[in-house]
């Protein structure tokens, strides 16, 4: 068995953590660029290479046709959903999609969850390259608000990725497990997170038992799409509309002009929670330059509808919980756009006290992640999460009504029975539709799956099968049927309204890049020997120099002697040895890279290699 | 706070099963006293049983809230991921289990409403509703004054005056809603003694009474829905 991590899947930003047995507490995993964020964006070369990150997010404004950024809004929605999203976001959906969207980049189309699961390899190889070990298992968050297909969806990108999903965790309270270490408190908690793409708030209650922590959800609400990404496109409208008005020009929201914009309208947003002014300055191609000072007031006007939205389901979440805002002990923001004032203010004054925001908004639902993965994966229980299931699940009852069987926020995991017959005589089927949500009438609600229940013919009322609905910790529709007239489960075939089936992503496990990629040794092998390859050459030049006659001639043979061994071990594949030969090299070159710099230069270059040199 | 332990109370009446794995007698315990596995949940059990709570309607929230904590310590599905399939999937019913108990148990009307489901009273999913019979006049104008604002808003009538009268109304029935659940109370208490004296006329006769006065809540509070919801869309 290898490595646990959790992960934080975001639509902007992605992150993956562990808990350091060390100091007892959950560390974030930075990447090559020294950070803990990958931005939640993936390329595709034309050869066919998959890019995901920071050199991703470069594409964006060089090849957009090719890039993809907030693939998370398309998870477990069908084609229809996301109509309006579309004439916002530069998603090219492949026509042949139907109920499993399928995003075209360059010449492939891809699936929300394959794309995902891109974002969640790289993750997955940092931690690898970190710990120096596989990577087999993942804590994987999701929005709370989050329903069974987009859930399923999640879940299905894990495994396309090679993730033994463990749980799947609400990010408000994976956010309020990390704060609660934190600062251990107890009470009546609150939490509010505004993150890219997702709006969530959920209202908890931590307790201490004799056992251990007990982190309890009462209430959670939100909306699956209601995010900072509103808060850039109410900027872009503006902007372009201030373009057409000024150089009568129409920038396309597909083409790579709009991102660069977009970017350096992010900047500004980004400025704007700290300075009272930000200055935007970009250029029309051959038209001139649109150059627009932007003030914070005007910035607010601009969004406050935007943040005024996150507030009815903050109300209806305490309402649910029975809970008045005197009683919430404490509020923590989590989510990047929670760094606008202006959202810290509205938060603040509904409330009636100000907002924690110690913990870093960007790596705190990680951070709980991990500590969540850790539990699960030693089995020492410190703390237990009790979550809720955010939107009720019903079934279609004659005249399209929903007959509710679970209520929302209800504990999961949680269960409901349901007792099935035929209407009529010779029936051989039972048709079964499961939604999720809270109006009355189906077709308002969200179609989650149907089945079958299959009837030898009878008198109608013959048959007697008994339906029994979970939802499990994951938050996810488990459904088995028992006929009770034999006792004996009772055959069902589920299909589920959105999402990729079953076999499909056997199917795909079998095609993915995972395959014809490298393993996990190889692929350790492989940048070892780069690494190898840096210092040796470095190694050469710096016996070449010159300067270098200063050294003993015992250390110059000790240095060559440690190079031979290094490029041995680069000859093989143990990645360990040629590890250990770096580092045996790098100690026998320590006095030469101190040498080969001047004097004064050496006190400030203290300890550097010398491949730093 | 701190939780201190419960006693464990032997299920009564329930035939004694063998543990599946180390075959020692259980008793319808969440876990077997001498192996400590989890245990399928026995038929014939319900939510009081859940929490071993005598069935009694009047529960301590806090007691029950207790319990609530230390059960779903025990038997969430985090402390099984690296047990067997079998043991796994008995964890996710017996917690789904809790769950459903506790959601049951803590407000007295759907505690009231299990206990009579439980003890046959009342059958599962059917609310009959009975008109109280005091009311019948309050309701006959209520329906009117109904129809009358279904008409004035597309006649454009008083729609204003209407939904004065309406509210009125509305506040009327929730009055006499809350003196209904009063009466429940009462009711529940007496249900109480009747477990505590062991007296079978006594409690046949306090289920029929509690019966009845159900079916008049759920008359009252489906009459209150259907008035805030037509107030809602004028």
């Amino acid at each position: 068995m290898g490595r646990v991590v959790g992960i934080d899947l975001g639509t902007t930003f992605s992150l993956v953590a562990y808990l350091d047995q060390g100091t007892g507490a959950p560390k974030c995993i930075v990447g090559p660029e020294g950070l803990a964020v990958c931005p939640s964006v993936v390329s595709v070369d034309p050869n066919g290479k998959i890019i995901v990150g920071d050199a991703a997010r470069q594409r964006l404004l060089t090849q957009p046709e090719r890039t993809i950024y907030s693939v998370k809004r398309l998870m477990g929605r069908g084609v229809s959903d996301v109509q309006s999203e579309l004439k916002i976001f530069p998603f090219r959906i492949d026509p042949g999609s139907d109920n499993v969207i399928r995003v075209r980049l360059g010449d492939n189309t891809f699936t929300p969850p394959e794309i995902s699961a891109y974002i969640l390899r790289e993750l997955k190889s940092w931690a690898e390259k970190y710990f120096g070990e596989p990577v087999d298992r993942a804590v994987i968050t999701v929005p709370a608000y989050f329903n069974d297909a987009q859930r399923q969806a999640t879940k299905d990108a894990g495994r396309l990725a090679g993730l033994e999903v463990l749980r799947l965790v609400n990010e408000p309270t994976a956010a309020a497990l990390a704060y609660g270490l934190h600062k251990q408190k107890r009470g009546h908690v609150a939490v509010y997170d505004f993150g890219g793409g997702t709006f969530d708030v959920s209202t908890l209650k931590l307790i201490s038992t004799t056992e251990g922590d007990i982190y309890q959800v009462l209430s959670t609400n939100g909306d699956t799409h209601l995010g900072g990404d509103d808060i850039d496109n109410a900027l872009m409208d503006s902007a372009r509309r201030e373009i057409r008005e000024q150089f009568g020009v129409e920038l396309d929201h597909r083409g790579d002009e709009t991102q660069v914009l977009r970017k350096s309208l992010i900047r500004a947003k980004h400025e704007l929670s700290t300075a009272d002014k930000t200055l935007i300055q970009y250029p029309l191609a051959g038209k001139g330059m649109y150059v627009r000072e932007i003030q914070r007031a005007e910035f607010e006007e601009l969004i406050r509808p935007i943040v005024a939205r996150t507030m009815a389901p903050v109300k209806m979440a305490m309402a649910d919980a029975k809970l008045r805002v005197n009683q919430i002990d404490e509020v923590v923001l989590v989510g990047g756009s929670t760094r606008i004032p202006l959202v810290r203010k509205t938060v603040g004054e509904y409330f009636e006290r100000a907002p924690h925001c110690e913990l870093d908004p960007d790596e705190v639902v990680a951070l709980g992640a991990a500590v969540q993965a850790d539990i699960l994966e030693s089995g020492v229980k410190t703390m237990l999460l009790l979550d809720v299931t955010p939107l009720s699940l019903g079934i279609e009852t004659m005249g399209g009504v929903v007959a509710k069987l679970i209520p929302r926020n209800s504990t999961i995991p949680a269960s409901a029975q349901e007792l099935f017959t035929t209407g009529v005589d010779k029936q051989t089927a039972i048709d079964v539709h499961v939604l999720q949500g809270e109006r009355e009438l189906a077709k308002d609600c969200r179609s989650l799956a149907r089945f079958q229940l299959k009837t030898p013919p009878g008198h109608a009322g013959l048959a007697r099968i008994e339906v029994k609905f979970l939802i499990d910790a994951n938050g996810i529709l488990q459904v088995a049927a028992r006929d009770l007239r034999t006792g004996e489960q009772h055959t069902l075939e589920v299909q589920p309204s959105y999402g990729i089936s079953d076999t499909d992503i056997e199917r795909m496990l079998e095609e993915s890049i995972e395959h014809a990629e490298q393993d996990f040794a190889e692929r350790q092998t492989i940048e070892a020997r780069t690494e190898a390859e840096t210092i040796v050459a470095a190694t050469v030049k710096a016996l070449a120099d010159p300067r270098s006659r200063e050294i003993p001639s015992e250390e110059r043979g000790a240095i060559t002697e440690s190079e031979a061994k290094l490029r041995a071990a680069m000859a093989g594949s143990d990645y360990k040895l040629i590890r250990g030969n770096i580092d045996d090299l790098n100690q026998a070159t320590a006095h030469l890279a101190e040498v080969l710099m001047n004097g004064a230069l050496q006190t400030a270059l203290e300890g550097k290699r010398l491949d730093d040199v | 706070m701190s939780i201190s332990q419960p006693q464990t109370k032997r299920a009564e009446g329930l035939p004694v099963a063998s543990c599946w794995n180390c075959k020692g007698a259980v008793t319808g315990a969440h876990f077997c006293a001498a192996c400590g596995k989890i245990q399928p949940l026995p038929a014939g059990w319900d939510y009081f049983k859940f929490f071993s709570f005598p069935q009694k309607l009047n529960i301590e929230p806090a007691a029950l809230e207790g319990q609530f904590h230390i059960l779903s310590w025990k038997l969430h599905p985090d402390n099984f991921v690296r047990a067997t399939e079998f043991e796994r999937n008995l964890s996710l019913e017996r917690s789904s289990e809790l769950n459903d108990a506790y959601r049951t148990l803590r407000e007295p009307i759907s505690r009231l409403e299990y206990l009579l489901e439980r003890l046959g009273v009342r059958k599962e999913g059917t609310t009959k509703q009975q008109a109280p019979p005091e009311l019948l006049e309050e309701v006959f104008e209520l329906n009117e004054s109904l129809d009358e604002l279904r008409e004035a808003r597309e006649g454009g009538g008083d729609v204003a005056g209407l939904r004065a009268r309406l509210e009125t109304a509305a506040a009327n029935f929730l009055d006499k809603l809350a003196e209904v659940d009063a009466e429940l109370a009462k009711l529940g208490r007496e249900w109480d003694a009747a477990i505590d004296s062991g007296s079978k006329s006594a409690k046949s006769e306090s289920l029929v009474k509690m019966n009845e006065v159900m079916n008049r809540r759920s008359y009252i509070r489906n009459l209150v829905a259907g008035v805030q919801k037509e107030l809602a869309e004028a």
